[in-house]
């Protein structure tokens, strides 16, 4: 029953961890809470569903494909015309974060307004029993998850670290005056990174859909476990990777102990953990915000 | 004129909800996203004690202040070790953890079934059952919210706790105990909510977690940040405005099912043309500009 359990957490830290790099793509870039980033997630499994179920384009992957490339156009919308005129304004990271705040209450109510808010699938598979291994069942879905989250991870780490983009992102991300003064266009690389982190929620949000339901609140729970992951990794993609990980495990582990409705306070419960006695993370990467 | 007096009951109650959460929010800088929680402490404080013990409305009321503020001292004290966007988490967390027990404590708050039958109040020999009766009961906590907070942001307290928002290590220089400073407003800003909870409680007679989530901390925190930060007059207006216009588009036609997307749509877009045009709100002085960058 263990290695069950074990499995179901890999899954839940294997989609975690790919959130969470979403999010801190965006964060470590723009500097500011992107909550919209929880309604990307549910986004991009409607827009699957509505390519795939009402019949629009009956082809599972280029539906898939479609998906994606229609959240990353609408990341850069949002950065386009919201975030990069609010910080024309120079407005703080509290200001876009309330703007990001409302993006996400439009859409979330804007989907249940035209999809309803009963659950809704889109599986084109039959569903079978699991494939046994190491003691667990998988199914095929479950495999395809963990794989996919888990190839495009480190796609995504080979980009940030090698490409020439990702080193701006980077150089952005340390510190943007500097960035701009050795010659980087900074606002095109926000592009980049808001573009790269919704496509990246995009791919986790199909993934959540693939394995459950959808429906309009799907998004926020994982997005918040990424969001958590994020922080208790110490703000680098390989922490945030462990920390998906750990969430992932002690929310499906608990369960051996802590009754299974308790499972979403476990997540915030590491993250107070982590915040009152370990604010920087796993890594020793110092990004504190402690009051005075 | 009983539907009417609904809604003005729904605005009392907004008014201490948001102009509590001001004192936090407006005048400190403190956005916390846990108000609901708070509101929710004092509700159930009030349900189960004159359920189960039969106690009298107004000491659930005190009671349900006090165990707000208890522990509102311990999350405040935990949650303001944090700044920004940091200390908005830490209050996100804990709002979660507080519905989270309401939802599953089921031995003490029969989890999503809720609280029903709880009694009216009997306030020294005046039995409040109308709507009207209500109506003075929500009147008189609403304006005694309202004027306890603004004499204390205009009092030298208050003024202290601006200077903090603006610039909180030239407070720390001037020798006042900024940490002390912003933990009190916090649990100010719970207490008063927890009246709000009590006031909801015997009005509707049943309550359950779903009135109480993340999503009704954002409410209010809406109603602050439209209505004006730093404003007590503001979150007058927002809590008007917000419970309000609802309740307008039901008269013009719209089917209820719709008319709650339509709110919050509503609501998020303002919340970005506000960040946009007019960050410190309808009358507000605070803008959320003190940081400046985020690093």
């Amino acid at each position: 029953m263990l290695s069950q359990y074990i499995a179901n957490g890999l899954q839940a830290g294997s989609i975690t961890a790919l959130i969470g790099i979403g999010f801190l793509i965006i964060y470590r870039t723009s500097g500011f809470f992107h909550f919209a980033q929880g309604i990307i997630l549910t986004l991009s499994a409607y827009s699957v569903f509505f390519l795939l179920a009402t019949g629009q384009l009956n082809l599972p992957l280029i539906s898939i494909i479609f998906a994606i490339l229609f959240i990353y156009g609408f990341g850069l919308l949002m950065e386009a015309s919201i975030f990069q005129p609010l910080r024309g304004r120079g407005a703080s990271g509290t200001t876009l974060l309330i703007a990001s705040l409302g993006i996400y209450i439009v859409i979330q109510n804007s989907i249940s307004l035209l999809f309803g808010d009963d659950t809704l699938s889109f599986r084109w598979w039959s569903v079978k029993p699991g494939l046994p291994l190491l003691g667990a069942r998988f199914t095929t879905p479950q495999i395809a998850i963990i794989l996919c989250s888990w190839v495009i991870l480190v796609l995504t780490w080979v980009f940030i670290r090698y490409s020439k983009i990702g080193k701006r992102i980077k150089a952005v991300a340390n510190d943007p005056t500097l960035a701009r003064m050795v010659g980087i266009d900074v606002e095109r690389i926000y592009l980049w990174a808001m573009g790269l982190g919704s496509a990246l929620g995009g791919i986790a949000g199909i993934l959540i859909a693939c394995d459950t339901d959808i429906m309009p609140t799907m998004g926020m729970n994982p997005f918040m476990m990424g969001m958590v992951a994020a922080i208790i990794g110490g703000n680098t993609i390989w922490g945030t990777a462990a920390g998906a990980l750990l969430l992932g495990m002690a929310k499906h582990i608990g369960i051996i102990w802590i009754p299974t409705r308790w499972q979403d306070a476990i997540t915030f419960i590491i993250l107070l953990g982590f915040l009152l006695f370990r604010p920087q993370g796993f890594s020793g990467k110092r990004k504190r915000k402690a009051a005075v | 004129m009983n539907y009417l007096l609904h809604i003005l009951i729904l605005i009392n109650i907004y008014i201490v909800l948001s102009v509590s959460l001001n004192l936090l929010a407006g005048y400190t800088g403190l956005l916390s996203i846990c108000q609901a929680a708070f509101y929710g402490v004092g509700a159930y404080a009030t349900a189960l004690l004159s359920l189960k013990a039969g106690w009298p409305w107004l000491g659930t009321v005190a009671f349900g202040i006090i165990i707000s503020g208890v522990i509102s001292v311990g999350i405040g004290t935990a949650s303001l070790r944090f700044r920004d966007d940091y200390f908005i988490i830490a209050t996100l967390a804990f709002q979660v953890l507080l519905y989270s027990i309401m939802q599953n404590w089921i031995d003490l708050t029969q989890g999503p079934l809720g609280v029903s039958g709880i009694p009216q109040p009997l306030i020294l020999g005046w039995q409040v059952s109308s709507n009207g009766g209500f109506f003075l009961l929500s009147l008189f906590f609403s304006a005694l919210t309202f004027l306890f907070v603004r004499r204390i942001v205009n009092a030298p307290y208050g003024r202290v706790l601006q200077a903090i928002r603006e610039d909180d290590l030239f407070a720390l220089s001037l020798g006042k105990n900024v940490a002390a400073y912003k933990v009190s407003a916090f649990v100010i800003g719970a207490m008063l909510a927890a009246i709000a909870g009590s006031v909801y409680a015997t009005y509707i007679t049943y309550i359950d977690p779903t009135s109480f989530t993340v999503n009704e901390s954002i409410f209010i925190l809406a109603i602050v940040i439209l209505g004006g930060s730093g404003s007590v007059l503001g979150s007058l207006a927002g809590a008007v405005f917000l419970v309000v216009v609802p309740e307008l588009l039901r008269f013009l036609g719209m089917p209820s099912s719709i008319s709650a997307n339509i709110r919050q749509i509503l609501y998020g877009t303002l919340l970005v043309v506000c960040m946009m045009w007019r960050p410190q709100g309808l009358i507000g002085k605070y803008s959320f500009q003190k940081d400046g960058s985020n690093r």
